[in-house]
């Protein structure tokens, strides 16, 4: 029941014809948006259209829409599947491993490089810390496999030289984790610690000299100011890599396994490779991918909500 | 910081800071010292072992061999017109579509921004991607080496950050003189744009540059098949000889040589892999110090909360 009386005849149409004045003032940068659009629709909107094979016994001759349904078979099939908690294991496992050892790492990196007083040895060692981000995963398991190597790599050439017997390293199931770890750490540090460096550039040195006349010593200034006022990123940060626990890092892991750590290595992303591409289970493999990007994406909002709730700290 | 004098607790804990960063950069770039070393040694000769810092038999062999070799040549000319091709188009395209979104006032931005924020979130993940691929025709062409790595979101939220910052007043003064949308774009947003231009030029050359994944799996013709993609059959072809041959015995590996390698006869796998790791490696660590400057404010930027 709204009083109608008050409105000016014509006032409708002419807010209306604003509005459209307002998008025809704009059309050029419409245009601008036009190749964006397009592409956007193609490479990511109609994959996510595509997922319906996940519930289709797809044929390629019939094509997506024309596949006989097969409703949640594919995902009982995955959940009854002796792997799947294998999957799910090592999965989880390696996100935790490097959550918990390589999260605290760009911090420390960016605290330690803070702490060195010379301009010029400091950009000399971040540059050299970028160095392992910018070679692809190929580059760095080449290096792993000959420096880990049983015929003549570097370690087991010292050990030969010590009298100790060859390991083969990237062959043992136990080593697995912690090679994972290292060399993931070894590559993403100093790319990682960017982002808290260029917080710690943002602190007011104000703040430090106020604590110096307090008698604040190092530690009681690192954990009263500096770590105070990284909190925001280092929330923004966990934001993403907690939501990202089902991202083991498929690269890595591919390039990384071998028949030999296959118990311990087979994760999500490389299980539906091998399903969808190589063992040509489209609709399986599917299904397992949209398992794992349902979680994620859950996981992402509740994790962003969650924060913004006690911390006011979020991504949107 | 005060002209403060240094304690000797001060002392002892920047020693010890330095030690440890000197330790980790050394870390970070031996093993490429240690690659260089290996590639330019004669391969049988390094399979004695014992080569750490510098080449003990030196020879270029190995360098000529990889250069002589058609489909290593024909692996780097795929890598550097893909990189080239796809720097140049994602770099304008994504800052069309930056500058687009960094219009103020624009109507329905809100969607449109969430139009493709979305897609950072949710995605319809590998097999629909291939069937995609599939449908286009563009599988085992040089398209599915291109077409699918024109845009990512994230880049264009850097440049947007960055137009943002471009005063308002500028452009504005250029529309009223008569200036198009498009020339605004070219000859004043794009100039002022050099440093976030450069640095997503960098992550998207660097990106398309190491990607594997593509000429592995989309790929099957040999003569399109990218550099990094190449490196990896050369290193699983390896990683499977040391799996069959019991002991590891590197000359075994020599006899399983596939047909590949096959043609390469003269130098050893092992050492073609390592030169073939520094031809991979050398434009990378060419580019990206110089570059350095520019990158650090746009992860600064990027990163800033929307």
């Amino acid at each position: 029941m709204m009083p109608r009386g008050v409105i000016i005849p014509g006032f409708e149409q002419v807010r209306r014809n604003k509005k459209f004045a307002k998008i025809w003032y704009f059309r050029h940068i419409y245009l601008f948006l036009l190749p964006a659009i397009v592409w956007f629709l193609v490479f990511a909107y109609y994959p996510m259209y595509g997922i319906l094979i996940a519930f289709k016994d797809f044929k390629y001759n019939l094509g997506i829409l024309g596949s006989p349904w097969a409703g949640f078979k594919f995902f009982e099939q995955f959940l009854n599947d002796s792997s799947f908690y294998d999957v799910l294991r090592n999965t989880l496992s390696i996100s935790a491993l490097k959550l918990i050892f390589g999260f605290p790492a760009p911090l420390i990196l960016a605290l330690m490089l803070n702490g060195v007083m010379h301009e010029r040895i400091k950009k000399v060692f971040q540059t050299i810390s970028y160095l392992p981000h910018f070679v692809s995963w190929v580059v760095v398991v080449t290096l792993m496999q000959k420096i880990l190597s049983p015929n003549v790599g570097l370690v087991n050439d010292i050990r030969y030289q010590m009298g100790l017997d060859p390991i083969f390293f990237m062959g043992m199931p136990s080593l697995f984790y912690p090679l994972v770890v290292i060399s993931d750490i070894w590559k993403g540090v100093g790319w990682g610690s960017i982002i808290y460096l260029a917080a710690l550039t943002n602190i007011d040195p104000h703040l430090y000299e106020a604590a110096e006349i307090d008698g604040a010593g190092r530690w009681s200034k690192l954990f009263k100011i500096t770590l105070p006022c990284l909190t925001p990123t280092i929330g923004i940060l966990l934001i993403f890599s907690l939501s990202g626990i089902l991202n083991a890092g498929f690269d890595q892991i591919w390039l990384m396994q071998s028949p030999s750590t296959l118990s311990v290595s087979e994760i999500l992303d490389t299980y539906v490779l091998k399903t969808g591409l190589q063992q040509g289970q489209l609709a399986y493999s599917t299904a397992i991918g949209l398992f794992k990007s349902a979680i994620s994406l859950i996981l992402i909002v509740a994790v962003n909500n969650i924060s913004r709730r006690v911390s006011d700290v979020s991504l949107w | 910081m005060g002209a403060r004098r240094l304690t000797p607790a001060d002392r002892i804990y920047m020693s010890l800071n330095y030690t440890v960063l000197f330790v980790f950069c050394v870390t970070a770039l031996y093993p490429f010292i240690y690659f260089l070393a290996l590639s330019f040694n004669d391969g049988y000769d390094a399979m004695k072992g014992g080569i750490y810092l510098y080449p003990r038999v030196f020879t270029l062999e190995n360098y000529i061999k990889a250069f002589n070799n058609p489909l290593i040549l024909n692996s780097f000319f795929i890598s550097i017109s893909r990189t080239l091709v796809v720097t140049v188009f994602s770099v304008l395209l994504t800052a069309l579509l930056a500058y687009a979104l960094s219009r103020k006032g624009l109507p329905g931005r809100k969607y449109i921004v969430f139009f493709f924020f979305f897609t950072t979130l949710f995605s319809g993940g590998l097999i629909p991607t291939f069937i995609l691929f599939r449908q286009l025709q563009i599988l085992d062409t040089f398209w599915v080496l291109v077409l699918p790595s024109l845009y990512n979101f994230f880049n264009a939220i850097i440049m947007k950050t960055f137009f943002d910052g471009i005063p308002e007043g500028l452009s504005e003064s250029a529309r009223i003189d008569g200036a198009s949308e498009l020339s605004v774009f070219a000859r004043i947003v794009m100039p002022l744009s050099m440093p976030v231009l450069a640095t997503i030029a960098l992550f998207v050359g660097v990106g398309v540059w190491n990607d594997w994944f593509t000429g592995q799996f989309f790929i099957q013709n040999e003569n399109l098949q990218p550099a990094a993609t190449f490196l990896n059959k050369m290193i699983s072809e390896a990683s499977f000889q040391s799996m069959t041959s019991s002991s590891g015995n590197s000359g075994s590996a020599i006899q399983n040589m596939t047909e590949t390698q096959m043609e390469l006869r003269g130098v050893t796998p092992e050492a073609l892999r390592m030169t073939f790791v520094i031809i991979i490696t050398t434009p990378i660590i060419c580019v990206y110090p110089f570059l350095q400057k520019y990158f650090v404010k746009g992860v600064l930027v990027g990163s800033l909360k929307e």
